[in-house]
């Protein structure tokens, strides 16, 4: 006997219920909704010990359907408003919400409550990973590196101003859509990053985090409203990001760009991503995605990593930083022009930067300085850097780096 | 051969707040220990019980409403299995998926007249 569950189906399916109970009670009996499928979920994961059901997605479905009913009754009795009231043939009407275009609908709006501009950005964050991707607050905790009872304070905020400001799962006012629409790339671009960049230990939560952000970015481009260049570009990125993932650790053990194994990384992504470049080039806009995924392209595109074309990754990083001056893009110039040995010029960016604007990637500024000082053959300053850098960073993985390229520097 | 019931107590999903995403493995976890011993041929049934308990007691039959125990003494579900010997159970019950949400599985022997 055969029988598995589908990675990830409770996770996916709970957003997906919520989506759609929300749709039919309304955001206003959101917690009371999202106890409801969490119950589901529990005698799901009781009733299943011995024996799996034929079709479990199914049989969740049906689950979820049932719990319309109970809600009906349970909402009915406390009296409360109910924004959309389900009345003649309940059955029919309920399986209407069920069908894929109608549920896609429903997650679709729930992005935008997440991203809704009266929420914080942290707030943000926190709800959209709860509410719609189905995370614990343990998990969103873990994946932040936050306490849970922080991830708490903010949901509760959220909620609370979904109350106080009436917000309502409906799609944004046409003026707005393409400002709400960055907003929600940026969301999605963050999440990845938490994922991408993880400063935490555990792995497989960091992967979710990237996985979460490629599925949010896929349901947008589902509607043809919202897709645009930048939609397409971001999930070029995060496909490029992506299919380096499995490559980027090995044996508990960052591997950098330079020394990772290439025929790793996951074509299918690598062909995806190309794809939406491509369709992101057709549309007018321009974003500071285009050029962050034509970079992420042209190291895709290098065979060996001798062959990177940094020339162009220098000119794309120099448009990102005319659209968006940041000290993040000169501390990435400084690292493509040490890669090249274009040490005036790296260090140049480096003098640029505010340190302090880096906050958590503080110590990658302080590893830069390490390369270009060893590069320059000064290593003492080197050695004053890269102790500075271990002594910034908190992922271990990166420490790890920090610390074995210091003893690299003490033989020297 | 001799029949056993494992019992299974604390590690309340509910009350220790599982995910989605770890509520499946957990049940990927118990369906495979499930599977292991259906191979085996030794599991005779079993079911989990939810924690929601009443008490009928004394010769006045008092209805009481639980709960009664802690979470952590809270019954969660119960197996029986064949086997020879304790020891045999014991065996069986190294897989049992919850000891690190601080289960426990106590194994008593069922009484069986052979006539």
């Amino acid at each position: 006997m055969e029988q598995k569950i589908v990675d990830h189906l409770f996770r996916h399916q709970y957003g997906k219920m919520v989506a759609i109970l929300t749709k039919l009670f309304g955001l206003t009996n959101l917690e009371i909704i999202e106890d409801a499928v969490q119950d589901t979920f529990l005698k799901a994961s009781l009733k299943w010990r011995n024996q799996l059901p034929e079709n479990p997605e199914a049989w969740l479905t049906q689950a979820a359907k049932n719990r319309v009913i109970d809600l009906l009754r349970q909402l009915n009795v406390q009296k409360e408003r109910i924004e959309k009231t389900v009345h003649g043939s309940i059955a029919r009407e309920i399986n209407e919400y069920f069908l894929d275009h109608e549920v896609e609908d429903s997650q679709l709006r729930m992005i935008f409550v997440a991203c809704h501009p009266s929420f914080s950005q942290k707030e943000q964050i926190a709800f959209a990973l709860k509410s719609i991707s189905g995370f614990s607050m343990n998990e969103i905790a873990a994946a932040l590196l936050l306490k849970e009872e922080t991830i708490k304070k903010r949901l509760v905020r959220a909620r609370k101003k979904i109350k106080e400001v009436n917000i309502t799962l409906s799609y944004p006012n046409p003026e707005e859509v393409q400002e709400r629409i960055s907003g929600v790339l940026h969301i999605i671009y963050l999440i990845f990053n938490e994922g991408f960049h993880s400063t935490k230990q555990d792995q497989l939560i960091s992967k979710d985090l990237c996985g979460e952000a490629l599925r949010l970015c896929k349901l947008l481009l589902v509607k043809e409203n919202f897709r645009t260049g930048s939609t397409y570009a971001l999930f070029a990125l995060l496909c490029y990001h992506s299919s380096r993932l499995d490559s980027k650790t090995g044996n508990g053990e960052i591997i950098d760009l330079k020394h990772q194994d290439r025929s790793k990384w996951y074509l299918p992504l690598i062909l995806l991503g190309n794809d939406a470049l491509h369709k992101a080039m057709e549309f007018e806009d321009r974003s500071v995605y285009h050029f962050e995924a034509a970079i992420a392209a042209e190291h895709v595109k290098a065979i060996k990593f001798e062959n990177t074309n940094w020339k162009k990754i220098i000119a794309l990083y120099q448009k990102i930083y005319e659209i968006m001056p940041s000290d993040h893009v000169l501390l990435s110039m400084a690292s493509v022009y040490l890669q090249i040995n274009e040490l005036t010029q790296a260090a140049s960016a480096l003098n640029r930067i505010n340190k302090e604007s880096l906050s958590q990637r503080i110590y990658l500024y302080h590893g830069c300085y390490a390369e270009y000082y060893e590069k320059a053959g000064e290593v003492q300053n080197a050695l004053q850097e890269i102790e500075l850098a271990i002594q910034l960073c908190s992922n271990q993985h990166e420490q790890h780096y920090l610390k074995k390229k210091k003893s690299r520097l003490l033989k020297k | 051969m001799k029949e056993f019931m494992m019992i299974f107590i604390g590690a309340n999903y509910q009350e220790i707040g599982l995910s989605p995403e770890e509520l499946q493995n957990r049940t990927g976890k118990w369906f495979a220990w499930g599977d292991k011993m259906k191979e085996q041929g030794i599991l005779k049934g079993g079911e989990a019980l939810l924690p929601k308990s009443k008490r009928v007691a004394g010769p006045q039959r008092v209805i009481s409403d639980g709960p009664f125990v802690e979470s952590k003494e809270l019954i969660g579900g119960y197996y029986t299995v064949t086997a020879n010997d304790f020891d045999e159970v014991v065996k069986i019950a190294e897989d049992y998926p919850d000891y690190d949400l601080g289960g426990t599985v106590e194994i008593r022997e069922i009484v069986r007249f052979d006539r």
